[in-house]
């Protein structure tokens, strides 16, 4: 790497000399890193005006030839230099700058250039420089000398120093000054021509010079002239900018004026729409049409056509006179003069109203139009869908009524339920009347059949015995049939009542609008269909079309004060109903006064007929209860009172049968087969069953079932015991059997454990011992084991000895034992009644029993007399000859 | 006594549950009266059960004799064989053995009752539990058609055919009786079944 290279390449570019350059290495990193690639380089800076001096640190490149300077100090921050050693030469040094650099020179001979150059440039260049220590005297001495300088700097290194004003020649000025050269050839030879052509050259060059200068004088000038000329122009312009100005500045306050004035015009403009609005709408509020003026005054009350008139008139006066006006504006002396013309208007037309409606009731009070014809076989209750559907007409006037007068409207009221009342309480009285009619004509059929198969039915006390009567008599489809046949008559005549009332109070709910008007009047046809279901006759779709009708042509109304209330669900307008019960209820009391009482004495007497029908009674009001209590009507109320005593009823039913049950006598004389009560008892279930299925009340008849099992149950007992002629055992095995069969599900585990323990009992009772000498002797045996004695030496006790065995023996040979069961077998068949099919249970019994008896000996004697050769006369296979004998038998 | 007879349904049909032990005789039976599956098993003795039905609107009454089906003795059985009017033979379909015992009890029955065309039914139990199956169908309906019976598969768990089973079989018994006492108008032969025929006419 040459230094003319390094220098082209590297320092030229920046306009540096390069002094000095000594291949290195980096002291305390690895020596053994290739010495020529780190080169130290002290290079002189020619370009700034105080002559820098840098010290480069420059490394080949990693690629190629090329170098880069890696690290740059300056001369002037160099501290110290350490060359190590002054009196041994070593090729270690330190630079310190702003911290130590340790080098490694190639040799010593290049360490000692570059500190010699260092010096030299430091004394050079530098005013305060570095310190120099542990370097040989001779390297600085030598070179103290500025003279010894030159001359060294000439001889050693090829680097002339030169002055301050020293320049490098550029390539360009070296190649004119070798084209210059080479154009006077005669420079060489001859100085003094030299100089005489290039002073003349000189000359000829000043001329020109002085000429161009000359030249350039009048575009100066020209430029000038230029320049002033825009300096006027932008004047100009300004000038002319500030005139605009001042124009536009008068506009804005023109225009702002304007804004103003405008603002005030659109107020004045808003004002004025609005008075006019507001005058629109008090007149609108307060004007009434001609057409309503004359409805009010004279509008025919009793056509529909006129009503709805009226209705529409009274509706917009109402509106009218309750217009929302400013309280101010009520001052207006034609606002109060129409008031007082609205309120003249109202009063004449209300007390029209009240009078025509007052006729009205009294008129419906008192017509009792239909002469109530009983038929026989026809429960009536008239409907008075006429009245509500003639009433239902003025709902509106009479809500009209109730906003505007609430006094005169209650008095309307009470009129009303006076004269209503009247109808009611008479038609109810006879709805009952021809209701218990009915109930004596549904029993009588069935009574006359009843009396012609058994004479001991009619005047029957209990209905205990009315319910055995008829089961014995026909089978237990007639007691079904009539009682269900009362029982749905019952059900109808509650449902006719039920509806009358219910049309009644929704009438009540319309006309007199308990309901707050708030509420959702609407719901009530809605909830109608409910409790009516699919029965609802003719005349109250009549009612309910024109409550429809009525409704639609008031929805607007009812819409614009309702809002989403119509929306709300069931549930809540119950609840809502609830709060408004007591309006209702009262006036229901007040129109239904005897209704309860008649109900009470209905109920009476239908007891009275037959306790057996409080079962109905029961399942019907409660079910008849439970559809009113959402309703919270007051039917809801009577019936639920009702539904206590009809409970009460039902509960003293079910003591009389109790008491029945106890009090029963059976006859001594006959074969005791299933007690009587026994069959009544399931006569009852099936039809208590058949009437409450599906029934919520079946609670309390469960209760009922449970007493009166645990009186039969015990009962049962009394009754075996009482009999003389029959075995208890069978007694009790035969009816608990039935039991078994067609109890109910919970009592029946019990019955047919007892039937169990009962057949156990009989089948030992009686089968006793037919080898009765035998079984004695086995006993005996059987008690010397069990008190300690050897089986096989039972045989050497002298009452136990094989000559007793076989004595006993002989007393059953197996003709004998045969006779002796089957005698048993007739015994069984005497004794047990056919009705449960025992025969063959309690005879298999028996077979199993006598088996086991047979085996047991048999294991005795094996045991006890192991060698004897004594068995008893009959074999196992001749016992089950004997049984198949006798099942041939049969 | 006569009152209570008036009060029954004047048809009684006897109808006994033979098989082998816990084919589900019983389970069946209580299916039947009391529409009531029992899980433990206990093994019956036995047991007449009485119930009112309604056989092609006619009403009747039907008499069910569960009996043992673990029996020392066969010759037990004889009595209430005699007392039958109408047999289910069950089976389980799952246990091999029980279907081989049908074989006896067709036997001991038509011994008993001497009549080749007593009504009879061939009932394979447990057909709930087909995945048990040891008996296949095809088994068993040759067996029916040897001895000229039907054969019906039920479940007394889930009640499937149970109805069917009782009901066909006292069909069947009536139909018999009906053929009995046509031939008894004509020719008053046979003491023995002139009490129930009465019940028949009345």
């Amino acid at each position: 790497m040459s230094k003319q290279h390094l220098q082209q390449t590297l320092f030229l570019p920046n306009d540096e000399r390069l002094i000095t350059m000594i291949p290195v290495s980096k002291m305390p990193r690895k020596t053994n890193l290739k010495k020529r690639s780190n080169l130290l380089c002290s290079v002189l800076n020619t370009m700034e005006s105080p002559v820098k001096v840098y010290i480069y640190h420059v490394k080949k490149s990693d690629r190629g030839d090329g170098h880069k300077k890696k690290m740059a100090w300056l001369l002037r921050d160099l501290r110290t230099v350490d060359g190590k050693n002054a009196e041994k030469p070593t090729a270690e040094f330190d630079l310190l700058f702003e911290r130590v650099y340790k080098w490694m020179a190639s040799s010593v001979e290049d360490k000692e250039t570059f500190i010699s150059s260092l010096w030299r440039l430091s004394h050079r260049f530098l005013i305060q420089k570095p310190e120099f220590l542990n370097i040989p005297e001779r390297l600085l001495e030598d070179i103290k000398d500025p003279h010894m300088l030159r001359e060294k700097s000439q001889s050693v290194d090829d680097i002339s120093i030169e002055g301050d004003d020293y320049q490098a020649l550029s390539a360009k000025e070296e190649s004119d000054l070798e084209l210059l050269m080479s154009e006077c050839q005669v420079a060489i030879s001859n100085a003094e021509v030299f100089t005489e052509q290039l002073s003349k050259q000189l000359s000829v060059l000043d001329g020109a010079n002085i000429h161009s200068i000359m030249g350039s004088e009048d575009q100066v000038l020209n430029l000038m002239r230029l320049l002033d000329d825009g300096i006027r122009e932008a004047e100009q312009i300004e000038s002319k900018l500030d005139s605009y100005d001042n124009i536009l500045a008068s506009v804005k306050e023109q225009m702002e004026v304007m804004r103003d004035k405008d603002t005030l015009l659109t107020v004045r403009n808003r004002n004025h729409q609005r008075l006019l609005e507001e005058l629109e709408n008090l007149q609108k509020k307060l004007d009434l049409d001609l057409k309503y003026m004359q409805a009010l005054m004279d509008g025919d009350l009793t056509t529909s056509q006129g009503i709805k008139e009226c209705t529409e008139a009274a509706q917009a006066l109402y509106q009218c006179m309750n217009a929302d006006i400013h309280p101010s504006l009520c001052k207006l002396g034609a606002v109060e003069e129409q008031q007082k013309y609205f309120k003249k208007l109202l009063a004449s037309f209300s007390k029209r109203l009240i009078h025509h409606l007052n006729n009205l009731f009294i008129h419906h009070g008192n017509e009792m139009g239909e002469t109530l014809s009983r038929y026989a076989g026809d429960i009536r209750m008239p409907q008075h869908s006429n009245i509500h559907k003639d009433l239902v007409i003025y709902a509106d006037l009479m809500l009209w009524l109730k906003k505007v007068d609430e006094s005169v409207f209650h008095e309307l009221s009470s009129v009303y339920m006076g004269s209503i009342k009247k109808l009611y309480t008479r038609e109810i009285s006879d709805f009952m009347e021809s209701a218990k009619q009915k109930l004596v004509t549904a029993k009588d059929p069935k009574g006359k059949l009843g009396a012609s198969t058994l004479p001991r039915l009619t005047g029957s006390s209990t209905s205990l015995t009315k319910i055995e009567a008829r089961g014995r008599s026909g089978s237990s489809h007639s007691v079904d049939s009539t009682g269900l046949k009362y029982g749905s008559e019952m059900d109808i005549a509650m449902r006719k009542l039920e509806r009358v009332c219910i049309a009644e109070q929704d009438f009540c709910f319309k006309f007199f609008h308990l309901i707050d008007k708030n509420q959702p009047s609407e719901e009530n046809p809605h909830r109608e269909p409910g409790p009516h279901g699919e029965s609802a006759t003719e005349a109250e779709q009549e009612v309910w079309v024109a409550k429809q009708t009525y409704s639609t042509a008031d929805s607007e109304y009812i819409t614009e004060n309702l809002g989403e209330g119509l929306m709300q669900k069931r549930a809540t307008v119950t609840n809502r109903m609830r709060q408004i019960n007591n309006q209702v209820r009262e006036m229901m009391a007040k129109l239904f006064p005897q209704l309860e009482d008649d109900l009470d004495t209905f109920l009476t007497h239908a007891d009275r007929q037959d306790g057996m029908y409080s079962m109905y009674m029961l399942v019907r009001m409660s079910q008849h209860v439970i559809n009113n209590q959402d309703m919270g009507s007051y039917l809801g109320k009577t019936f639920g009172n009702c539904l206590i005593k009809v409970k009460r009823n039902f509960d003293k039913y079910i003591d009389t049968m109790m008491q029945a049950v106890r009090e029963t006598k059976v006859s001594k004389k006959t074969r005791c087969g299933i007690i009587s009560f026994v069959h009544n008892f399931e006569d009852f279930t099936n039809l208590a069953e058949a009437i409450f299925r599906g029934s919520d009340r079946h609670a309390d008849l469960d209760k009922a079932y449970t007493k009166l099992v645990g009186v039969v149950f015990e009962q049962i007992v009394r009754v075996a015991n009482e009999h003389q002629k029959t075995p208890k055992e069978v007694v009790l095995m035969a009816t608990l059997s039935h039991l078994k069969n067609t109890c109910l599900e919970n009592d029946r585990k019990e019955a047919r454990q007892r039937y169990t323990e009962n057949l156990k009992a009989y089948t030992v009772n009686l089968l006793g011992r037919p080898l009765e000498k035998l079984h004695i002797f086995f006993e005996g045996v059987e008690a010397r084991i069990s008190a300690g004695v050897k089986p096989e030496e039972v045989g050497y006790q002298l009452a136990f000895s094989k000559q007793e065995l076989r004595k006993v023996i002989k007393e059953y040979p197996g003709k004998e034992v045969k006779k002796n069961l089957e005698h048993l077998n007739k015994k069984v068949e005497k004794q047990l009644c056919e009705e449960e099919n025992l025969i063959q249970v309690v005879w298999h019994e028996m077979q199993d029993l006598f088996i086991n008896q047979y085996k047991y000996y048999d294991d005795l004697m094996c045991r006890c007399y192991p060698d004897s050769n004594i068995t008893l006369d009959f074999t196992i296979d001749d016992v089950l000859q004997y049984f198949s004998d006798i099942a041939q038998a049969h | 006594m006569s009152k209570a007879k008036a009060q029954q349904p004047a048809v009684i049909h006897k109808v006994i549950m033979v098989g082998s032990g816990g084919v589900g005789k019983s389970a069946l039976t209580l299916q039947f009266m009391y529409d009531e599956f029992i899980e433990d098993y206990e093994p019956t003795k036995a047991d007449s059960y009485r119930k009112k039905v309604v056989l092609d609107g006619e009403e009747v009454q039907i008499d069910i004799l569960d009996t043992a089906g673990q029996e020392d003795y066969a010759a037990i059985r004889d009595n209430y064989f005699r007392s039958g009017e109408g047999f289910l033979c069950v089976f389980s379909i799952k246990e091999q053995e029980s279907f081989q015992a049908t074989q006896d009890f067709r036997e001991q029955i038509l011994r008993v009752k001497n009549d080749e065309n007593i009504p009879f039914l061939l009932v394979g139990n447990m057909a709930d539990l087909a995945e048990q199956r040891q008996v296949s169908e095809d088994e068993a309906l040759k067996r029916a058609q040897e001895w000229k019976v039907n054969y019906v598969e039920t479940s007394a768990k889930t009640r499937a055919n149970v109805d069917k089973v009782f009901y066909d079989l006292m069909r069947e018994i009536r139909s018999r009786k009906m053929e009995a006492s046509r031939q008894s108008n004509g020719k008053q032969k046979k003491k023995r079944d002139t009490k129930k025929m009465k019940c028949v006419v009345l």
